[in-house]
C-alpha cells in the first residue's frame, strides 16, 4: 500500500515538475517574442554565441561529471596509492601520459581532476593530467592537422611542445604546493568515511554514482555558464585586431595570441581553425602559443577551477602556465 | 527545504532535457553547432532525462539516508547548506541560458562578428608596405540578374566524412572540371587547395556563394565573398572567402548574399599573392538555409 502511494507520489511530482517547466518555457517565449524587436542585433548575436558554447560544452561536462561520479564510487584511495609511483617525477610523467591518452576537453576535465585530488592524487600529478588531457588527444591532433593545410608540422609541434610544457609546469607545482589545495578540506568527511564500510550492492553503487554526478553538475554548471557568457561577450564586442595595439613584434604577437586563447575560451577540439586564421597576422610561434595555451587554461576553465580549488593555487597555476608557455614559444621562435 | 531544493533541481534538469530535445526537434541545433557533432548533444539530452528521473526519486527520499550515497572521502556539501541568496543566485545562473535560449531564436553570424575574427586577406606588417591591388577594373562585364529568378535549393545537412579515395577523387575533380563549383560540402578543401597552389588555378572558371564582407583596407570596388567555417560550434567560427573586384561592389551592402561566376586570377595584396575572382556574372540570392560551411573530416585508415 505504502509502495503504491509512493509510486503515485513520484508520478505526480514528475507531472508537476514538467508542468512547471512547460509553463516557464511558454512564458519566456511570450516575453521573448515581445522583446526581441527591441533587443539590439548585437545582443542576439551574443546570445547565439553564448548558447552555442553551452550546447557544445554541456555534453562534455556531463560526461565529465559521470566519470567524476564513477571515480567517487568505484575508485578508492588504495587503488590510487598502489597505482601511482612514489617518485615525484615519475608520478608527474605518468599523469602526463595518462592525460595524453585520455580524451577529454577542458571543461569536462575539471570535475574529474577535483574528484581525483579528493581521492588522494597529489596535486602535481593532477596538474599534469589537467594540462595534457585536453591538449593531446586524437581529435585535437586531427583537427590541427587539417586546419593547417594537411601539414603535420604544427600538429606535431603542438603535441610535442605541449607535452614538455605540461611536464615542466607539473614538476614546478610539485615544489610549490604540498597539500591538496582543495577548497573544501577532505578531513570534514574522513571521520564519517571510516564508519561507512558496510557492503553496498552494485545497483546501489550505480545509483550513488548518478546522484553524485547530478550534484556535481549543479556545482560545476554555473561556472561553465558564467565563463561562456564572458567568452561570448568578448567575441561579440572585442575585435581581435584591436589587440594589435600591443605591438606586432614577436613578444607582442605571442602575448596577443595567448590573450585571445584565454579570453575566447574555445574548446581545444575546435580552436585549430581559429588559430590557422591568424596565420596572415602573426608568426607561427605565436600561433603555437595560442594552440598550446588555450587547452591548458582559459577564462571558462579558470572560473571552474576556482570553484574547486583555492583561489591562490589557481592564480599561481595560471601564472605558471602563462610564463612557461610564453617563454618557451619565444625560445622556439629563435631556433 | 531540502525537498524543495531537490524539486527545483528536478525542474532545472527537465528544462535542460526539453531544451536539448526541442533544439533537435526544430532543427535549430544546426544554428549552434556543426551537425557532425550532434550525437553529443543527443547524448546530453538522454543524460538529462535520466538525471531528471533520478532526481524525482530523491525528492521523496528519507532525509536520513540523504547522504548514504556518499562513501569514503565525500568532500562537498553539494551546495545544500549555502545561504539563501547564494542559492537563489546559483539557480538563477543555471536557468539563465535556458531563459534566453527559449526566449530568443538563434541568429546567423554576420559581418560584425567577422570583423572580430582573424582576417581572410594577408595584412601588411607596416603601413609603408601597403600597396593597393593593381588591376584594370574596366574588363569586368557583369550583369545584374533579378534576384527573384534564382532558385536556391534548400539543402540537406551538408557535412561529410570522406575516405581518402573519395577525398582524392574530389580533389581530382577540382583539377579537371570545367567550372569549379564551390559546393558547401567541399568548400573547405577546395579553398585550401586553391590558395595553396594558386598558379595551377589561374584562368579557371569558378562558381562561389557567400556574403559580402568588406575587410578593412579594401578598395571601394572590392569585397570579399565570405563564409563562416564552423569546426565545432559557432563560437569557433573562422572566416574564409575570396576577394573580388567589380564596379558595383561599392553599392552592395555588408551581409548581402551573392552567387558569382568568374575567373580566378592572381593579385598581390600587401605583398602576398592571393586569388581574386573576376566576375563574369553574379546575382543577389537569399541567405541559404544553412549559411555555414564545415571542414571535411578525412577518415584515417
Amino acid at each position: 500500500m505504502i509502495r503504491l502511494i509512493q509510486s503515485y507520489l513520484i508520478d505526480f511530482t514528475c507531472i508537476v515538475a514538467i508542468a512547471v517547466v512547460i509553463y516557464i518555457i511558454s512564458m519566456t517565449q511570450i516575453v521573448g517574442d515581445t522583446w526581441s524587436i527591441h533587443v539590439p542585433d548585437s545582443f542576439l548575436q551574443l546570445n547565439t554565441i553564448f548558447l552555442s558554447i553551452i550546447i557544445e560544452a554541456i555534453p562534455f561536462v556531463l560526461i565529465g561529471v559521470l566519470i567524476a561520479g564513477f571515480i567517487q564510487i568505484f575508485v578508492t584511495e588504495d587503488h590510487i596509492r598502489r597505482l601511482l609511483p612514489k617518485n615525484r617525477i615519475l608520478a608527474v610523467a605518468m599523469s602526463c601520459v595518462v592525460g595524453a591518452l585520455f580524451p577529454a576537453c577542458e571543461c569536462g576535465i575539471v570535475p574529474i581532476v577535483r574528484r581525483l585530488v579528493s581521492k588522494g592524487v597529489p596535486i602535481y600529478a593532477a596538474v599534469g593530467f589537467l594540462l595534457t588531457g585536453p591538449l593531446i588527444n586524437p581529435i585535437v591532433i586531427l583537427s590541427t592537422y587539417m586546419a593547417f593545410g594537411n601539414d603535420f608540422k604544427m600538429a606535431g609541434l603542438r603535441m610535442g611542445v605541449g607535452f614538455i610544457i605540461a611536464f615542466v609546469i607539473a614538476v614546478i607545482t610539485s615544489f610549490l604546493f604540498k597539500t591538496n589545495q582543495l577548497k573544501h578540506s577532505v578531513e570534514d568527511f574522513q571521520s564519517i568515511a571510516s564508519v561507512t564500510t558496510k557492503k553496498i550492492s552494485f545497483s546501489e553503487k550505480i545509483m550513488g554514482m548518478l546522484k553524485h554526478s547530478i550534484d556535481e553538475f549543479f556545482d560545476m554548471g554555473k561556472y561553465l555558464i558564467i565563463g561562456a557568457l564572458f567568452a561570448a561577450f568578448i567575441q561579440t564586442y572585442v575585435s581581435a585586431k584591436s589587440l594589435l595595439v600591443f605591438g606586432d613584434g614577436i613578444v607582442g604577437s605571442t602575448g596577443i595570441m595567448m590573450g585571445l586563447a584565454y579570453f575566447l575560451s574555445l574548446c581545444s577540439e575546435a580552436d585549430a581553425f581559429i588559430g590557422a586564421s591568424f596565420r596572415n597576422l602573426f608568426p607561427s610561434s605565436a600561433i603555437l602559443a595560442f594552440l598550446v595555451f588555450g587547452p591548458m587554461i582559459d577564462l571558462k576553465n579558470t572560473i571552474m577551477l576556482i570553484s574547486a580549488f583555492k583561489a591562490k593555487f589557481v592564480f599561481v597555476l595560471l601564472f605558471l602556465i602563462t610564463s612557461v608557455v610564453f617563454l618557451s614559444t619565444i625560445f622556439i621562435n629563435f631556433l | 527545504m531540502n525537498r524543495l531544493q531537490h524539486f527545483i533541481r528536478a525542474v532545472i534538469l527537465a528544462a535542460f532535457a526539453i531544451f536539448f530535445v526541442s533544439l533537435h526537434y526544430s532543427g535549430d541545433i544546426m544554428k549552434y553547432i556543426n551537425p557532425k557533432y550532434d550525437i553529443f548533444s543527443k547524448i546530453a539530452a538522454i543524460l538529462f532525462i535520466v538525471f531528471f528521473i533520478i532526481q524525482i526519486f530523491r525528492i521523496w527520499e528519507n532525509p536520513q539516508n540523504q547522504h548514504e550515497h556518499c562513501p569514503p572521502g565525500c568532500t562537498h556539501d553539494h551546495g545544500y547548506s549555502a545561504s539563501l541568496p547564494k542559492k537563489v543566485l546559483s539557480y538563477f545562473i543555471l536557468v539563465f541560458p535556458l531563459l534566453t535560449g527559449f526566449a530568443f531564436a538563434p541568429t546567423v553570424l554576420n559581418s560584425s562578428i567577422a570583423e572580430n575574427k582573424g582576417t581572410i586577406l594577408p595584412q601588411a606588417n607596416n603601413a609603408a608596405e601597403k600597396e593597393k591591388a593593381v588591376d584594370d577594373p574596366t574588363i569586368s562585364n557583369n550583369q545584374y540578374i533579378d534576384p527573384s529568378i534564382q532558385n536556391h535549393e534548400t539543402a540537406q545537412p551538408r557535412y561529410h566524412i570522406l575516405s581518402t579515395e573519395e577525398y582524392d577523387s574530389e580533389i581530382q575533380k577540382l583539377k579537371e572540371s570545367e567550372v569549379i563549383v564551390m559546393e558547401d560540402t567541399i568548400y573547405e578543401p577546395y579553398y585550401g587547395e586553391i590558395n595553396m597552389n594558386l598558379s595551377e588555378y589561374i584562368g579557371r572558371k569558378i562558381k562561389v556563394v557567400g556574403f559580402v564582407y568588406r575587410e578593412e583596407g579594401l578598395a571601394d570596388n572590392q569585397l570579399v565573398i565570405s563564409r563562416f567555417l564552423i569546426s565545432h560550434c559557432i563560437a569557433d567560427a573562422s572566416i574564409v572567402g575570396f576577394l573580388s573586384e567589380f564596379p558595383e561592389a561599392k553599392d552592395l551592402k555588408q551581409d548581402t548574399w551573392i552567387e558569382m561566376e568568374g575567373i580566378i586570377e592572381a593579385t598581390t595584396y600587401n605583398g602576398v599573392e592571393i586569388p581574386i575572382i573576376k566576375p563574369e556574372n553574379w546575382k543577389q540570392i537569399e541567405q541559404p538555409s544553412i549559411p555555414y560551411i564545415y571542414p571535411i573530416l578525412q577518415k584515417v585508415e
